[in-house]
């Protein structure tokens, strides 16, 4: 459709300066004889080609701009929910500003691709008319109108090619000059605490002068190219008045025929220079095109099995049993993690799992949920493996708060019943009140109403942390994992929060990875996890009374806030 | 090539804001002036060659070929031939050159206005800091400039050759004939009406659009951020669903802005051939009449393929200038904001060691509503050379703005704050900065090395003089045993290296700024036991000698003080040494009692 409209709009244009010409030729240059009316037909005639031509260009548009749009929009949903499904090994080695691009920038690139198909149609078909208008006209004639206008085309190709990099170099300068006045603004305490101004005044001087060499440079490219593109047609104008005139004054051309060629040659000019952009915006378009291909055709590793068995209704809740498994990272190809580890979790129970920095602490706790696979053994709830597990059931029966949080930009009410919105709002109070978190939300301006996040209001680590337990506990989960959930929140408060947790883990199957002995303790017991092997099980009295290494992993944390032990 | 660009209704400006603005540009570009004046003329130039074309060809028609004078004349030909190829070549080089000189002008005035307004941005005071969102900033320096170098980039040089070409064509049409001059008129109100409620709506649709490519893109960077939250809650799908009604909306708002160019494009070229055609017709006529020549109506076609196009162009360009104006009204707003806390005219150099004496002070944020409480009231205290003390109390009481008010971060309200006698506000900027120093523990760090970052504090220091600093605090080893050494890139917001890290990093700038006062803001979150040891060795090392005032977070830090400072309602409600406090059984009881039940053994 978008092709047919735009071989009328090439009809309509077409016709006009051959109208114009017939008309100088046969209505104006010969004496007109009474009542005849061949000026006022031409005239129409004029009229009605512009009318074809407009009408066509504006649908031509219309549905170019349609099919485009619609790909791109479609694309994107794609993208979106082929992301939400991917693995988190996937996601792990991703980044989220790559991927930004590819559903925005790249996507782009392939709309405007699109969006050229039918204009390039009509382009070209309006060439290859002109081309036997002229040459059929008068061919010598024909060949010096159209000889400098290939020309057009290949410079226009080599202007966008050259201009694209020009272009990217001033948005990636620009970047630069972003970076310095965001880090200023975000650093400013640090700035002004040192009395620094001059020094990031300078830092800026020197990428405002990047960017100005930067955009220089795409004007010169501007410069070479632009003013070439408006000679080459002069040149053919030139060929076509010098040579077409003497023919003219032979007699062997008419007034009207060389208007035509003047006409014919600025008609060309624009379709030669998009055709000239086009090849280059293909090249672009075309490595868009394979970056996005290639995200979607990432197949996801954690799917559902194909013969789900259901988790058993919650007589028995949240039994644990890791067996003989071993996992290590895909993406740091560094050995395994975990080694032949083995842990079985009473249900109802609590345990909280220590260990150094890469001990495999917070491994335990994302193989629970399938975030990943096992490479070897087994992870069982209540005797099912959760290989076997629909993803979403036994997402929902798995409670987790990650230690970096993140949260929604949305209202707290939204945030805390994420797993159900529609929760009512004493339910959601209850889960802020649980989590030690309503308190300060109430004293918020608009209370669980306040917005968070980038537009809203901006919460300190510790409060953000609250409210990620209370998302979590709202979920009401058969096992609760609070991976290192306390560790920003202001030691003088966390006593607050202990003794909620305490009645939220009560009767539940909770996993609790901490550095602070008052967190630890909550738990029945205190798994000693070192190197990816268990070292050692027990309360925390019997392991601080039995284990060296234990009191080694605690010691130093109470040094730094306990007067009593010393340093 | 299609522009497109708006501006927001209330940002608008007014024809007195307008008339404001070009003058302030004008002082802007007045060391340009040379250069726009030799600009202007270039443009002239190409203008009146881009117009002799069609002028040429009619001379060449009416008499080389004899279509006046009825008899051919093959030199007056050839001289049209000539004169269009001196026409063509001129234009070419000179279009060369105005291309260039036009993009000079605009980015150096670019590049002035992004230092101008950065300038002031670092001279504005903490107060101004607190007061402003960030993002705002931000977003001043960012997209306000780069809508303006859009315009610079793409449009300018558009906007001002179509405009002259624009206004120089019907001079020369008027010339040539005044009859096809008003022929040429008739399709005039069609073409401005459309153009007024194109660029109306088109500005409606691209705020529309500009909104929907927002919203979609938040949405989309917190479906990738967040996507581990959203797994682990099984949410996959309702996200998913969210998305796509965000982006069906942006899809729709592409659509009607489609809809608007798709109607007014044809409108201006239908409108641009058939005032072709009226031409032909009411010009043959006048032909036949023999009051115009075929040169002069074919002159006029010839003119009309031209014509039309800058129309479209500029009727897209105004919006873009509109933003444009609108962004550098904002920014000229910018720099138009006082300066609030500078260095008084025959300011002092501070001595190098002595008290720090703040006496009476009272202190209330800039901006907050009359008669609430003041954040401090009438505080005294008297730090000698070599104190610690430590402040500590409630969140929100006052303490972290006593501290910064002692490194004049702030000025007081009334009352006074001195450093060996010196008041801090007779004081010289750089004596100040030098002396007393702020260190915020959770490390902020820019862009670039570890080394780069530490010297931040003191820009002339040498790789021995941080070194040297990193020794004297015991953490060298650490920071040699990165890949690259000091010379480790931090990344983005120091992501390679651990909060600990960045602490060091802190502590180490202060080391090197080697001050004699030390404002310290400890840090709330806790580290792993091993780095937690290091750090507490290294703030050690860097308080001796040195008169430091602490917010602490830590019992240890507070025990460790000369003097323990608690700040409760604005006031300095206890001070003394931590044996007194704990004397007294008043506040400071209270807190260590909540701190060392918060810790077991």
């Amino acid at each position: 459709m978008g092709i047919g409209a735009g071989l009328c709009w090439t009809v309509g244009k077409v016709a006009v300066p051959q109208f114009v010409s017939l008309a100088i030729d046969k209505a104006i240059r010969v004496e007109p004889k009474p009542g005849q009316t061949s000026l006022l037909k031409w005239t129409l005639l004029i009229i009605g080609a512009g009318l074809i031509a407009g009408v066509f260009t504006g649908f031509r548009r219309y549905i170019a701009f349609r099919e485009a749009r619609l790909t791109e929009t479609n694309l994107r949903e794609e993208m979106f929910a082929h992301l939400q499904r991917l693995h988190f090994a996937f996601h792990d080695e991703a980044q989220t500003g790559q991927l930004m691009s590819r559903a925005n920038t790249d996507l782009q690139q392939i709309q405007s691709m699109i969006v050229n198909i039918p204009i390039t149609f009509s382009n070209a078909t309006i060439v290859v008319a002109v081309t036997v208008i002229l040459l059929s006209t008068n061919f010598v004639l024909g060949v010096l109108a159209l000889v400098c206008l290939p020309f057009v085309n290949v410079i226009a190709r080599k202007f966008f090619q050259q201009l694209h990099p020009a272009v990217m170099a001033i948005q990636a300068s620009s970047a630069e000059v972003a970076t310095v006045v965001e880090e200023t603004v975000s650093g400013i305490r640090v700035v002004k605490g040192f009395g620094t101004e001059d020094v990031q005044a300078q830092s800026l001087r020197a990428r405002a002068d990047d960017v100005f060499t930067s955009s220089m440079a795409a004007s010169i490219t501007r410069g070479t190219y632009l003013p070439a593109m408006e000679l080459l047609p002069n040149i053919g104008l030139i060929l076509v008045l010098a040579y077409g005139g003497h023919l003219v004054l032979k007699g062997q051309l008419t007034i009207g025929e060389l208007v035509k060629f003047q006409s014919y040659v600025l008609l060309l000019l624009w379709p030669l220079r998009m055709m000239g952009m086009i090849v280059a915006q293909a090249q672009r378009s075309a490595a868009a095109a394979q970056r996005v291909h290639e995200i979607l055709a990432t197949e996801s590793l954690i799917v559902d099995p194909p013969n789900p068995k259901p988790l058993p209704t919650p007589t028995q809740r949240g039994a644990v049993e890791f067996t003989n498994v071993t996992f290590g990272y895909p993406t740091t190809g560094a050995g395994p993690v975990l080694r032949n580890l083995n842990l079985s979790i009473e249900p109802g129970t609590s345990v909280a799992i220590v260990g150094g920095t890469g001990s495999g602490k917070t491994t335990i706790a994302r193989l629970i949920p399938r975030f990943y696979d096992v490479d070897t053994g087994s992870i069982t709830i209540d005797g099912i493996d959760v290989r076997n597990v629909k993803l979403r059931e036994l997402r929902r029966s798995v409670g987790i708060v990650f230690e970096d949080t993140f949260l929604f930009s949305d209202t707290i009410r939204a945030n805390i019943s994420f797993a159900y919105p529609d929760a009512s709002l004493s339910v959601v109070e209850n889960a802020a009140r649980l989590a030690g978190a309503s308190e300060f939300i109430e004293d918020l301006p608009d209370g669980y109403d306040t917005l968070i996040g980038e537009r809203g209001f901006s919460l300190s680590g510790g409060q953000r942390q609250r409210i990620s337990i209370a998302r979590a506990i709202l979920a009401d989960p058969r096992i609760l994992i609070l991976d290192d959930a306390t560790s920003s929140v202001d030691p003088t408060k966390e006593h607050e929060i202990r003794d909620a947790l305490a009645e939220v883990m009560h009767g539940r199957t909770t996993i609790v990875i901490a550095h602070r002995a008052a967190t630890i303790t909550l738990a029945d017991r205190v798994v000693l996890l070192d190197n990816g092997v268990i070292a050692a099980v027990g309360t925390h009295d019997e392991l601080i009374a039995t284990s060296d290494r234990y009191r080694e992993v605690l010691a130093a944390q109470s040094a730094a806030t306990n007067p009593s032990t010393g340093a | 090539m299609w522009l497109a660009g708006g501006v927001d209704p209330e940002d608008k400006l007014s024809s007195d804001d307008r008339s404001q603005l070009m003058r302030r540009c004008g002082r802007m570009l007045r060391p340009y002036r040379r250069l726009v004046v030799s600009t202007l003329g270039l443009v002239v130039l190409w203008t009146a060659c881009t117009l002799a074309g069609p002028a040429i060809v009619r001379y060449g028609i009416d008499v080389g070929l004899g279509e006046r004078t009825h008899h051919g004349d093959s030199g007056a030909l050839n001289l049209a031939v000539v004169l269009y190829i001196v026409a063509a070549v001129i234009s070419y080089f000179v279009y060369r050159l105005q291309i260039v000189a036009i993009a000079r002008i605009g980015e150096n005035f670019l590049r002035d206005l992004r230092n101008r307004v950065f300038d002031h941005l670092l001279r504005m005071s903490m107060t101004f800091y607190d007061t402003q969102k960030a993002g705002v900033l931000v977003s001043r320096m960012t997209s306000d400039v780069d809508s303006m170098g859009e315009l610079v980039q793409q449009g300018l040089a558009m906007f001002v050759t179509n405009g002259l070409l624009l206004a120089l064509s019907f001079v020369v049409l008027f010339t040539l004939s005044w009859e096809l001059t008003l022929v040429c008129l008739i399709s005039l109100p069609v073409v401005i009406l459309a153009s007024i409620k194109f660029q109306r709506d088109s500005n409606v649709a691209y705020l529309a659009v500009r909104d929907n490519i927002g919203q979609t893109l938040s949405t989309l960077q917190e479906g990738i951020s967040g996507v581990r939250i959203i797994q682990a809650f099984g949410r996959e799908r309702t996200q998913t669903d969210e998305f796509t009604n965000k982006n069906r909306a942006l899809y729709d708002a592409h659509m009607k802005s489609v809809k608007i160019s798709a109607w007014y494009i044809p409108i201006i070229d239908f409108a641009g051939i058939s005032t072709t055609a009226a031409v032909i017709g009411i010009g043959g006529w006048l032909v036949h009449k023999g009051s115009v020549t075929t040169g002069t109506v074919i002159a006029f076609v010839l003119y009309l393929a031209n014509l039309f196009e800058p129309v479209q162009q500029l009727s897209q360009l105004l919006n873009i200038v509109q933003s444009a104006a609108a962004s550098l009204h904002k920014l000229f707003g910018l720099i138009d904001t006082p300066i609030d806390l500078g260095e008084i005219p025959g300011a002092v150099d501070l001595p190098e060691r002595g008290d720090l004496v703040v006496s009476g002070i009272t202190f209330a944020y800039a901006g907050t509503p009359l008669g609430s409480p003041a954040v401090l009231n009438n505080v005294d205290l008297t730090i000698r050379a070599g104190e610690r003390i430590v402040l500590v109390g409630p969140t929100g009481a006052g303490k972290s703005t006593l501290a910064k008010l002692c490194a004049r971060l702030y000025d007081p309200t009334s009352g006074t704050i001195s450093f060996g006698g010196v008041d801090l506000t007779r004081a010289t900027m750089s004596s100040l900065r030098q002396r007393l120093v702020v260190v915020p523990q959770e490390g902020y760090l820019f862009d670039g090395s570890v080394a780069d970052n530490i010297r931040i504090a003191k820009p002339s220091a040498t790789d021995l003089d941080i070194t040297k600093s990193l020794r004297k605090l015991g953490i060298l080893d650490r920071f040699e045993a990165l890949p690259d050494g000091l010379n480790t890139a931090v990344r983005e917001r120091g992501s390679r290296l651990s909060a600990g890290e960045r602490q060091l990093v802190s502590l180490a700038r202060a080391a090197l700024a080697d001050p004699a006062v030390l404002v310290l803001d400890e840090a709330t979150s806790s580290l792993d036991p091993g780095t937690e040891r290091i750090v507490e060795h290294a703030l050690e090392q860097l308080m001796a000698d040195r008169t430091v005032i602490a917010i602490a977070h830590r019992l240890t830090t507070a025990e460790r003080a000369d003097r323990i400072g608690v700040v409760a309602d604005g006031r300095l409600a206890e001070l003394g040494t931590h044996r007194e406090l704990l004397k007294l059984g008043g506040r400071y009881t209270a807190l260590y009692a909540s701190w060392s039940g918060n810790t077991l053994t």
